[in-house]
């Protein structure tokens, strides 16, 4: 069942996802984009990670999304007209292809199978703790200065984008 | 004060600094020669307390090894920026910086006015830097830096008067031969580190080091190939046949560059370097004799062709190649004390009459110039009955010409009959020796010719230019004629330092002093020289006065042909015209290379570059070219500017990395 | 509920990214009371950060090791690190000291530009110290968001802004496949810090069959490649180089990637020991690839900053070699080479910088006709940098690829050195037709706008010495670099 869903899920992951690139009306993108984050948030539920699927709707499909359309229609893009990607279609299609047969390969496990390491952090001590509180923990004890760099670095973006594009500085 | 021997290089190249970057700013004679005369003096002070230094210490200690920073380290090889100071070394700067501040002042008096005069003497401290790299080296490195960079040095002296074709043909003469000896110095660098390295895991380029190893060394055999490599270094710096004729062609530099380098010191740096390795030298017996028979050959050969040259700094050039021929024969036969006292007395004397012989040439120019003449005042044809006007460049000239022919008494005496001794007694190369021992005489004898033919034409007889520049000659002044003082004393009285045994008035301290430095090198010849026979005082007496009468004779030759009846010289030459031109034109040798050599090359040249060039090779570069062309144009055109097409090569590059590997 | 145990918090560990962070802030603050034309001022104020910065650096030298890691082994600042910090702050400082001229001259003199220059530099060192890849991952974003903005800050130039852009758009591309190689390393080994991982692989020998550690190292490799601009990861590097502003070419040609080495080095050597014959084939053929391609290209360019865009390339290429060797030797050569890499190129650049003018870049080799005449010391300057990135001895640019390549030599790289070598000799022909066009054709121009302020020739005399001195005095130095090896 739970295979079954996935299944669907990731089908309509993939198909939003090639819709973001092939749409024309940049509105169209922006909104096959919202559904690929859905999508995305659907994984982590059914990976035990509700938390992280609440974030991936209420910053992503909620605000990230909701602004760049804004953008889109505060700027009145308009349906891109002219042809795309003329230039390096084969090479792109050998990648592609290759690159799905890595993917093929690299999935069903080669000669070695795929075993990652299994932490202490598995399903039951999720449900006893709670996902929140243990990100909440592993931030401010493992990841402490990693948590704090994510300041800097959102500092810099802030200044970056007043720098480009603030009339006057 | 050793501590501080790495003063001795840092003066000068300070100097040479000063100069280089502000010499065209400032412009003030006195100021940029003042400078690089202070800091040369400042080196020679510095020498001076290092010798003294040395003197008080126990004969055995006066060994000083600093390393000033470590300087190159990489896995076995080692090389430190290190100053080795002995007995040797110590000669050698104190001769380096007191006649190169002689030479130093001198130059600011002669080079008065030049165009470029804060150029010549930013070279010529960068000289003394490098020339006492050279001889304070504590390894191969250093001292090949060094090596390296008086050849640069006398290149870019050599080349001063660059305007003139001449000057920079022989500048390049000169870089080029030299190169061919570095080359081999080089192999044998390599040769010598590897062997030691590859057969006794001694990676060592340090001269204590070898020293200590040297007995590792085999007798012949590789040492042989080594040494023969390190000889072709020494007889590119140090002009010996068969890479000696840019020497003369480096006279077109100006006359104290011809006084200090090309006589004084960087030439002499071949004997220098095959004194400090003699301990490996020593070792390949073939090489000493390559080494007699070559130095014993150059000094007859060089003294031949000085007999009939007309240009004073000429005569002088070619004479250098054949004293440095006198130290090469004693190096040749074991008798390493005696070459580099030769070196040490040479230096005195040569500089003494370069420089005079550039004052004499400053004076007729000086002269010729007012009277409009447009004669060469280096001609010795055109001079005569200096020793009137130049009372002081003519006596001090007179006594390094008696120093220099081998007249008792005078410092030139007591080296180059010790160098006659040596190869007639030195058990080195058995019978040869009385050939070494005969050439090098007969050498001396023509030696003491065309030095007094040189004084005689030049300071005696009538003059030979018109009244009217004859007015204008005139003494030099002092800062030219003090060095010529010093120095004339130095090669009167410096030979007394090194005395012989035999004539027992002054104990040896030259031999003593050296004595530690030389050791292991004697020891090594003890084992393969079977004590010859002992020669008895008598036979010692004899030859001394032997060498004495023949550098008589030739005096007495040149006064008979250019004093006494100076038709003979005319009549000589018209009776054998063959031997005349052949002499005069230097034996051809010249020639001979340009026959044997250099057209061939250009043959070579010309017909490969119109066959085999053309076809094949212009071919191959121009193919090479235009592959490198197409392919440097491909990758153009792939940076197309396009993010996209860089995003698809970044793409492209992951996925077949990674198929590389998970297909592997 | 469990309390929460707190990680120790060792400030001593990330002193010199806290107080550079720290400048930046306040000088964001301060820039808002600045008046446009005295922007100036505040890139003395962030020198003095700088300067004070080396304070911890050389503090830390040395230093026990419960002082130098922190945060639970997310940061390690060990010599290996402190050395490289030093050379960010000598690119830093060198880039912001010939800012100011050019920044106004370009019109595009913001304030802003000192604190992304400090905050970059704080992302390279945390890159460098990191023993988290989070903690890598996050100072290479850091840098990367910083880097992408200063190379666009130009706003008013297209090519400038062309240049921010395919800069972001590609480092986010790369950015994918470090995280990507990342996220795999963290999912076979259960850990993000580099003790941990070597730990993990050094308990499950077998790890090194499994595909997702495999693929997680090669896809970590091509992030760091793309940093450090090896090919065929380097497409960026001349659109970007040449078109941000020069200042800011100058210091992303040397910081980022001296940042990337160090973090490439240290997760690979420390981490990923397992995996050396895998990835020293890997950058064996990427070395090569990376010099050819960069020698070759440049060779027959006529713009100056692409010239130099590919010679940093090449560059990176020699780098390689040094990491392929893998030994003691190579390393400190690699160190040491970067750090002569930021004098002898920023140095160049700060000469490109001056002959520019407004609205009149300069940059074909062309107009360098007669300038070794027409200024004698900043021609004997650029020759002098020229030299040094020819390799020619005695600059400090011989030294260190001498080091390198005899490092590979002694790893047993025969091939890849000689292929170094080579390399370094055809370079020589495009660095040497700029000097050929400044000592042997005739003037075109007279240069008299040139004007050298004193903080640019600051930078120019700290340049020459650096690499002077380290190139006829190389012991102390490369002294310095072995200490610093981590292994």
């Amino acid at each position: 069942m739970e295979t079954f869903f996935f299944a669907i899920v990731a089908l309509v992951a993939i198909v939003s996802g090639m819709l973001v690139v092939k749409c024309r009306n940049p509105i169209n993108s922006a909104l096959s984009l919202i559904v690929t984050f859905f999508c995305l948030a659907t994984f982590y539920v059914m990976l035990e990670a509700p938390f992280m699927a609440a974030i991936q709707v209420i910053v992503y499909a909620g605000a990230i999304m909701v602004l760049i359309v804004f953008v889109i229609m505060l700027l009145n893009l308009r349906t891109e007209t002219g042809s795309r990607y003329t230039h390096a279609v084969t090479v792109g299609t050998i990648i592609g292809v290759l690159t799905l047969i890595e993917i093929v390969y690299f999935f069903s496990g080669g000669r070695s199978g795929l075993t990652g390491a299994t932490g202490g952090l598995n399903t039951e001590t999720i449900e006893r703790v709670g996902h929140t509180e243990l990100i909440g923990r592993s931030m401010f004890t493992d990841f402490l200065l990693p948590f704090e760099i994510t300041s800097l670095l959102l500092l810099v973006a802030i200044v970056g984008a007043v720098v480009l594009a603030k009339k006057k500085i | 004060m050793l501590e501080y021997v790495w003063l001795i290089p840092l003066f000068p190249l300070l100097g040479a600094v000063f100069n280089g970057l502000l010499g065209k700013k400032i412009k003030n004679e006195a100021v940029i020669g003042g400078i690089a005369t202070l800091m040369i003096f400042c080196s020679f002070l510095v020498s001076c307390g290092i010798l003294m230094q040395l003197i008080g210490l126990p004969a055995e200690e006066r060994v000083f090894e600093k390393v000033v920073f470590p300087w190159i380290h990489s896995g076995n090889f080692k090389a430190d920026m290190a100053f080795l100071v002995d007995p040797l070394s110590a000669i050698m700067i104190m001769v380096v910086t007191g006649v190169g501040s002689l030479i130093h002042l001198y130059s600011i008096g002669y080079m008065h006015g030049e165009e470029g005069f804060y150029r010549y003497f930013s070279y010529l401290n960068l000289f003394a830097m490098s020339m006492l790299l050279l001889v304070l080296g504590g390894n191969m490195l250093v001292m090949f830096i060094g090596w390296e960079g008086v050849g640069l040095c006398s290149y870019l002296l050599i080349g001063y008067y660059f305007h003139k074709k001449s000057a920079g043909d022989a500048a390049k003469k000169a870089f080029v031969m030299n190169r061919v000896g570095d080359f081999g110095f080089l192999i044998g660098l390599f040769t010598l580190y590897w062997w030691l390295g590859s057969n006794h895991n001694v990676w060592t380029i340090n001269f204590t080091e070898i020293k200590a190893a040297s007995s590792l060394l085999p007798y012949g055999g590789v040492v042989t190939i080594a040494t023969l490599c390190f000889f072709v270094g020494a007889t590119g710096k140090s002009a010996q046949i068969p890479l000696y004729t840019w020497l003369p062609d480096a006279m077109e530099g100006p006359t104290p560059v011809s006084a200090l380098i090309h006589a004084a010191t960087m030439v002499t740096a071949g004997v220098y370097m095959i004194g400090r390795m003699s301990f490996v030298f020593v070792k390949a017996p073939d090489t000493m004799m390559v080494i007699a028979i070559v130095g014993a050959a150059t000094a007859i050969f060089a003294a031949t062709i000085g007999t009939a040259q007309n240009d004073i700094k000429r005569v002088l050039a070619y004479s250098t190649v054949s004293q440095l021929g006198f130290m090469f024969l004693a190096m040749g036969v074991g008798a390493f004390t005696a070459g580099v006292f030769h070196l040490m007395t040479h230096a005195f004397f040569k500089a003494c009459l370069f420089l005079g012989s550039g004052s004499v040439i400053h004076a007729m120019h000086h002269a010729l110039h007012h009277a409009h003449s447009h004669d060469d005042p280096q001609d010795m044809r055109n001079m005569g009955g200096l020793r009137k006007a130049m009372p002081i460049t003519f006596i001090t000239f007179l006594v390094s010409t008696i120093a220099i022919a081998g007249i008792p008494g005078f410092s030139g005496f007591f080296s180059k009959d010790e160098i006659l001794w040596q190869a007639f007694a030195n058990p080195f190369h058995g019978g040869l020796n009385i050939f070494l021992w005969g050439t090098g005489a007969i050498a001396a004898c023509f030696t003491a010719f065309y030095m007094f033919r040189l004084v005689f034409m030049t300071f005696f007889g009538e003059c030979r230019i018109t009244a009217k520049s004859k007015d204008h000659l005139h003494e030099s002044p002092l800062v030219i004629t003090i060095p010529l003082m010093v120095l004339g004393f130095l090669a009167v009285f410096g030979g007394y330092v090194g005395m012989p045994k035999l004539l027992g008035m002054l104990p040896n301290y030259f031999e003593h002093w050296l004595e530690p430095v030389f050791a292991t090198a004697q020891g090594y010849a003890q084992t393969y020289v079977h004590a010859g026979a002992h020669h008895s005082h008598a036979l010692e007496w004899g030859l001394m006065g032997l060498s004495v009468v023949i550098a008589v004779i030739g005096i007495a030759i040149a006064y008979i042909l250019y004093i006494a009846s100076p038709s003979i010289p005319a009549r000589f030459t018209a009776t054998f015209p063959a031997l005349h031109r052949a002499v005069y034109n230097k034996w051809y040798i010249d020639e001979l290379y340009d026959f044997l050599f250099i057209n061939p090359c250009k043959a070579l040249g010309s017909f490969l570059w119109k066959g085999f060039d053309v076809l094949v090779i212009d071919g191959i570069v121009d193919g090479v070219a235009k592959v490198v062309m197409g392919l440097s144009g491909m990758l153009k055109n792939l940076q197309s500017g396009y993010v996209h097409n860089y995003a698809l090569s970044m793409a492209l590059g992951v996925v077949v990395i990674i198929a590389f590997y998970i297909f592997r | 509920m469990e309390t929460l145990a707190m990680p120790a918090i060792n400030f001593a560990a990330i002193m010199p990214e806290t107080i550079l962070s720290a400048v930046a802030m306040a000088l964001l603050l301060v820039n808002v009371f600045v008046r446009s034309e005295q922007k100036a001022y505040l890139g003395y104020l962030s020198l003095i950060g700088i300067l004070v910065t080396f304070f911890p650096i050389v503090a830390g030298w040395n230093a026990p090791v419960e002082l130098q890691s922190g945060f639970n082994g997310a940061v390690l600042q060990d010599n290996f690190s402190l050395f490289f910090k030093g050379i960010f702050l000598v690119s830093a400082a060198l880039s912001i000291l010939i800012s100011d001229q050019y920044m106004q001259r370009e019109g595009c003199n913001h304030g802003e530009l000192y604190p992304l220059i400090l905050l970059a530099t704080a992302g390279m060192m945390l890159m460098a110290s990191g023993t988290d890849l989070m903690v890598i991952f996050l100072g290479l974003e850091l840098l990367s968001v910083a880097l992408y903005v200063l190379a666009g800050f130009n706003r008013d130039k297209l090519k400038s802004n062309e240049a921010g852009l395919k800069y972001f758009l590609l480092g986010a591309f790369s950015t994918g496949f470090l995280l990507y190689g990342m996220a795999l390393t963290f999912g076979a080994t259960g850990t993000t810090k580099i003790a941990g991982i070597a730990a993990y692989v050094a308990a499950n020998p077998m790890i090194t069959g499994n595909q997702m550690f495999l693929v997680g190292m090669l896809l970590m490799g091509v992030g760091f490649s793309f940093k450090i601009a090896a090919a065929p990861f380097h497409m960026w590097t001349p659109d970007v180089y040449e078109g941000a502003p020069t200042p800011m070419t100058a210091f992303m040609s040397v910081g980022p990637k001296a940042a990337g080495f160090a973090a490439f080095l240290r997760v690979f050597m420390i981490a990923l020991p397992a995996y050396k014959p895998e990835w020293s084939a890997l950058l064996w053929v990427l070395a090569v690839l990376t010099m050819t391609v960069g020698n070759i290209t440049a060779l027959f360019q006529q713009d100056i900053k692409r010239m130099l865009a590919y010679s940093s390339i090449a560059h990176a290429g020699y780098v390689l070699v040094g990491f392929v060797a893998g030994n003691a030797v190579g390393t400190a050569g690699i160190m040491f080479y970067m750090l002569s890499y930021a004098f002898m190129n920023i140095g160049a650049f700060a000469i490109i910088l001056l002959v520019g003018r407004k609205g009149e870049p300069n940059n074909n080799v062309a107009d360098y006709a007669g300038f070794g005449f027409k200024h004698p010391l900043l021609g004997l300057a650029m020759s002098i940098f020229l030299f040094s990135l020819a390799g020619i001895p005695p600059a400090a640019g011989f030294i260190g690829k001498f080091y390198i390549f005899s490092g590979a030599i002694q790893a047993g790289y025969i091939w890849l050195a000689i292929i170094g070598v080579l390399n370094s000799a055809a370079s020589v022909y495009y660095y040497l037709r700029v000097m050929v066009f400044m000592y042997m054709k005739d003037p075109v121009e007279e240069f008299d706008w040139l004007k050298v302020t004193p903080a640019h020739a600051l930078c120019l005399l700290v340049a020459v010495a650096g690499v002077l001195i380290p190139g006829i005095v190389p012991g102390y130095l490369l002294e310095l670099a072995q200490k610093a090896v981590f292994f």
